[in-house]
């Protein structure tokens, strides 16, 4: 609908800024603060900060408590802050992992897990991700996934107890695989993996690759927990 | 905010806090949760009002008492429509339910209150639903006729008419939301299209030189212009029925005030556009539009277009059925709340395993209003008379129920602590010209051939209201449990499954 988006006119920045900062107010008092309490808070005009809130709630970035006087963030807004890029892991991780990439030849990709699901925190340049093997695909289609789905104990993923880490194959293309190492954190916690792209055949016989994955992913374990 | 500090918004996504209070299942679940678009929305208030109905009844209403202030009188209904559907919105800004107004008027003014808007309610979109079907059946009957003579006057065919609609409703209501929708907004687009395309010809059959002294406004008494905006306010009630699909629909806090504002404006566009057509044209062939039993078609016959007629009575009764089926949707929606509650029976609030509609109420609802037509049908020997005493009932029991809205939205605000002057005022102005309406409305009415219309109605409302308040006294838990409404469940809240795993052993 034409509603959406044509509501928007650069002509309203100030409003933008101000939906924004009622976002921000409310993360920053917690779930229950009442529209009263944002807009006194803020130092607002009262129908302004209401009709704020409620522009928010109608677009779900805010909902309304079932007391009807309290507003918490709504889960839309985990959603836009897993459109953002994530964050870049510190520069000891990072050169763990180019150091990895001159020993093997694939794709080498560092993944973290959280709460949300999973993001590629540090993509091999030489052999970038599609953006549908990066984690918009379902879960078990793609070694990264399978991980976390393992973590979950789905049924449907059984080769990570036998194997210690997640395959997948043919999923970008025909003949091609990927695999999944954990990183797991000292209670056991799936915190990353290491994942490595590259044609079937090396997926289905790793041998040394998989030794080199395993042994940086314990060298990377304290740094990313 | 610097690279180093975190704003709250950050930290808030980066480490949810827990968020209690929340529950995984609302208290109206078993219902397609956010399973409609605006679209279905918007076909679901539209329908409800059946403006291509209206537009080609209401222009000849009015004027029997507006005469010149027709147009006049519909722009004021227009704009007490429009001031209505503001402080309506009020509420379905920041609540979702299925009870509607019902469900509002309890966040604002209690129990009590809540049980008289619920009857009310009850009585429009019941009383309508009867009016449609009649109507429906009424329209397609003249249709038979005119391929069939021999068919003329009889009752039996527009009983089995009203039958086998009757079915057909009941089959679409069950199967499903989306389903019902798109079937009313199939039909309502047909028939508006007709109506439109009616009103152009007319227009163009006209020419250049409109006669603009259909606009004159001298002569005309103010009180006859109050009851020609009371008379064509009925044109709009329904409006709000949108209110019903708050669980159902798609972001409903953004949808549904929507819808509710567009059928408004849609409509009442509709309304001006016909009457001034209509006027405009009976000014021409130096007719009077209140000598005819049905404008639309003599115009249409005046101007040589006599086929139309044919297709705008196919357009009528479609529009009828979009309406019986748009009005049945929000009643059972209604019941459905009240059945959740404990007002009703609970099997009311029971909703269907797949199809996830409110299968008991449309299965109680559709028999129990098709025998009330038929039966007033019978009683009063004419489809017709029927019909006027279901639509004066309605239309009575829509504007009872949009006073105590309005009455009910500021203190709901000030409950809340969201009150500011502006809808206070709106509030205010449309409950005062409300109850104006209602008592002119109703004192016009009993003075008509309609008065049976007018003490049907008071009846049922005080039968309604005496159920209500007995059942209150017999089950006083039914305060805490009446305005039962959507609420975010866990998957909508950011954190709020965090409260949950950690509740959990």
């Amino acid at each position: 609908m034409s509603g959406e988006a044509g509501d928007l006119r650069a002509r309203q920045p100030k409003a933008i800024h101000s939906a924004l900062t009622v976002l921000e107010e409310v993360a920053r008092c917690g779930a229950g603060v009442t529209a009263r309490q944002v807009s006194d808070n803020l130092g607002l005009p009262r129908a302004t900060a209401y009709r704020l809130l409620n522009l928010l709630v109608q677009d779900e970035y805010l909902v309304r408590m079932p007391d009807l006087r309290g507003f918490a963030l709504g889960r839309k807004v985990a959603e836009l802050a897993k459109l953002v890029a994530p964050s870049r892991p510190p520069e000891a991780v990072r050169l763990i992992v180019t150091d990895l990439r001159e020993r093997i030849r694939g794709g080498v990709h560092l993944v973290r897990y959280d709460r949300d699901g999973l993001a590629v925190i540090d993509p091999d340049p030489d052999f970038p991700p599609t953006p549908a093997a990066a984690g918009s695909r379902p879960l078990h289609e793609s070694a990264m996934g399978r991980l976390l789905l393992a973590e979950q104990r789905s049924p449907a993923v059984t080769e990570v107890q036998e194997l210690g880490f997640a395959r997948h194959f043919d999923a970008v293309s025909p003949g091609s695989g990927c695999l999944a190492v954990p990183i797991r954190d000292r209670d056991g916690t799936l915190v990353a993996a290491l994942c490595l792209a590259a044609p079937r055949a090396r997926i289905e016989q790793p041998g040394e690759h998989l030794v080199l994955l395993q042994q940086a992913a314990l060298t990377l374990a304290p740094l990313l927990a | 905010m610097g690279a180093t500090q975190k704003s709250a918004l950050e930290r808030a996504i980066e480490n949810p806090q827990p968020v209690a209070g929340i529950e995984s299942r609302s208290p109206v679940d078993g219902l397609d949760r956010r399973s409609v678009g605006f679209i279905d929305v918007l076909s679901q208030s539209v329908s409800a009002v059946a403006p291509s109905a209206a537009a080609t009844t209401m222009p000849l209403l009015v004027a029997t008492v507006a005469g010149g202030a027709t147009v006049w009188a519909l722009g004021a209904a227009m704009l007490l429509a429009l001031l209505v559907a503001t402080t309506v919105n009020q509420f379905t800004r920041r609540i979702a339910a299925t009870g509607s107004l019902y469900t509002f008027v309890a966040h604002g003014l209690g129990t009590t209150a809540s049980f008289v808007t619920g009857t009310a309610l009850l009585v429009g979109y019941g009383f309508v639903a009867m009016f449609a079907l009649g109507g429906a059946g009424y329209y397609l009957a003249i249709l038979a006729s005119r391929l069939w003579p021999a068919l003329t006057g009889s009752l039996l065919l527009p009983v089995l008419v009203i039958l086998g609609m009757a079915a057909a409703c009941l089959v679409l209501l069950a199967r499903g939301i989306r389903v019902s929708t798109r079937a009313t907004l199939l039909v309502e687009c047909v028939s508006v299209v007709i109506i439109l395309a009616l009103v152009v010809a007319l227009l163009v059959v006209q020419g250049p030189a409109l006669d603009w002294s259909v606009l004159d406004m001298s002569g005309v008494r103010p009180a006859d212009f109050a009851v020609g905006a009371a008379l064509a306010l009925t044109a709009f009630v329904g409006f709000e029925s949108s209110a019903t699909l708050g669980v159902e629909a798609r972001r409903p806090y953004a949808t549904i005030p929507r819808a509710v504002t567009w059928t408004v404006i849609g409509s009442g566009g509709l309304y001006l556009l016909a009457a001034l057509s209509q006027l405009v044209g009976f000014a021409s062939v130096g007719g009077s539009i209140t000598a005819s039993v049905s404008p639309v078609n003599d115009l249409a016959a005046a101007y040589g277009i006599d086929a139309l007629g044919l297709l705008l009575d196919v357009s009528i009764a479609a529009s009828f059925l979009a309406c019986a089926i748009a009005s049945i949707t929000a009643l059972v929606r209604v019941l459905f709340s009240m059945g959740r509650e404990g007002l009703l029976p609970s099997a009311f609030g029971r909703s269907h395993r797949r199809h996830r509609t409110p299968f008991v109420a449309i299965v109680v609802t559709v028999p129990v209003l098709t025998t009330g037509l038929i039966g007033t049908i019978l009683l009063t020997g004419s489809v017709w008379r029927a019909m006027e005493i279901f639509i004066v009932g309605a239309a009575g029991g829509y504007i009872a129920a949009y006073i105590l809205a309005c009455v009910a939205t500021p203190v709901f605000l000030w409950r809340i602590g969201e009150l500011t002057p502006w809808p206070l005022v709106r509030a205010g102005v449309a409950a005062g010209l409300l109850s104006a309406v209602l008592v002119v409305y109703l004192a016009v009415e009993s003075s008509s051939a309609r008065f049976a219309g007018v003490w049907v109605f008071l009846a049922v409302m005080l039968v309604g209201t005496v159920f209500a308040v007995v059942r209150r006294i017999r089950r006083p838990w039914l305060r805490d449990t009446v305005g039962v409404y959507d609420v975010p469940v866990s998957t909508d809240v950011l954190g709020a499954g965090l409260a949950e795993d950690r509740a959990a052993p």
